[in-house]
């Protein structure tokens, strides 16, 4: 199962497109806390570093593949490589995005937990990965995981909305929200066509949302 | 209300900056209002993480000076709270 055959034919290079934006905002973001983190030495802004570092990969590679499907260098990488067909592409891009993805997430989640124990979080790590695959249906099980890490990041978010009641909270609060509802509309939908440009649409408020908070933490 | 780790650190050196860069421990005592232990505590984080230095006097008092990394911290507060607070990571 793979996510380039989700795509409706009209959708490709849109989401080539989007994936690349969300993966410079996801890395905007990470530079951000990286710099703070210098400033600050905080362990938890070096952790959200850590975990927007890797969703940022995780939409580079996914972009990245996506660019090779559907563009015209597919069928000269295919030549040299003597490739048969562009599965290769779409899996090894689908793989990357999985792992890159649900380490940051994991990352993130481990965060809003506030535990010093690292070993959680490498326990987090290898049995969402372990769990994704050694399941037969990989795709599911990483939408499955990825939702119940948003499901803790979401409950975060808005528990400190409610205790900070600021526009920034706010758009981050919705924004998580967002990612989320991408999320559990592809376990329960049956219609993945539908759900691949619901999810790069909702990911794209999602991500505007994050840029915007962005925006009005550097407005002094 | 309570005042979390960045607010703290901020009463501290921004108790050193306002005595132009140097001062005495008593004096980051009567400004950042925290128990002594509390303090010892903040300004040994601080000398490590090289926000502020720790000099001796002729008579061997010991004083504390603001670093670049100091006055970086203090100028920038502002950007490092709006980050902070708008993901929770307090």
């Amino acid at each position: 199962m793979s996510l380039a055959y989700l795509s409706p034919l009209w959708f490709f290079g849109y989401d080539v497109a989007l994936e690349f934006l969300f993966a410079v905002v996801a890395l905007m973001v990470s530079i951000f806390a990286f710099r703070i983190y210098k400033k600050t030495n905080q362990g938890q802004v070096k952790l959200f570093g850590i975990s927007f570092s890797f969703i940022s990969m995780s939409y580079f590679i996914q972009s990245f593949f996506n660019f090779l499907i559907v563009s015209e260098v597919n069928a000269h990488v295919c030549s040299a490589l003597k490739i048969q067909s562009i599965q290769m592409f779409d899996a090894a891009g689908l793989y990357f995005h999985m792992i890159l993805m649900t380490i940051g997430l994991a990352v993130l989640a481990y965060m809003t937990i506030k535990s010093e124990k690292i070993r959680i979080l490498w326990m987090m790590i290898a049995l969402s990965l372990f769990g994704i695959f050694l399941s037969a249906s990989r795709l599911y099980v990483f939408f499955l995981f990825s939702t119940i890490f948003l499901i803790l990041l979401e409950w975060h978010f808005i528990t400190n909305y409610l205790q900070n009641k600021q526009k920034k909270t706010l758009f981050i609060a919705i924004a998580f929200l967002l990612m989320l509802f991408g999320n559990i509309h592809f376990l329960v939908s049956v219609n993945h066509q539908l759900f691949y440009v619901i999810g790069h649409v909702l990911e794209l408020i999602a991500y505007l949302l994050i840029l915007s908070n962005f925006y009005l933490v550097l407005k002094k | 209300m309570k005042r979390d780790r960045l607010e703290i650190i901020f009463d501290i050196l921004n108790s050193i900056r306002e005595k132009t860069g140097i001062v005495l421990q008593t004096h980051i005592l009567y400004k950042s209002n925290l128990s002594h232990q509390m303090l010892v505590e903040y300004v040994g984080e601080l000398i490590e993480k090289g926000f502020i230095l720790e000099n001796e006097d002729k008579k061997g008092k010991k004083n504390y000076e603001l670093t670049k990394k100091g006055y970086n911290y203090l100028n920038d507060y502002q950007v490092i709270r709006g980050f902070v607070d708008s993901y929770g990571l307090n």
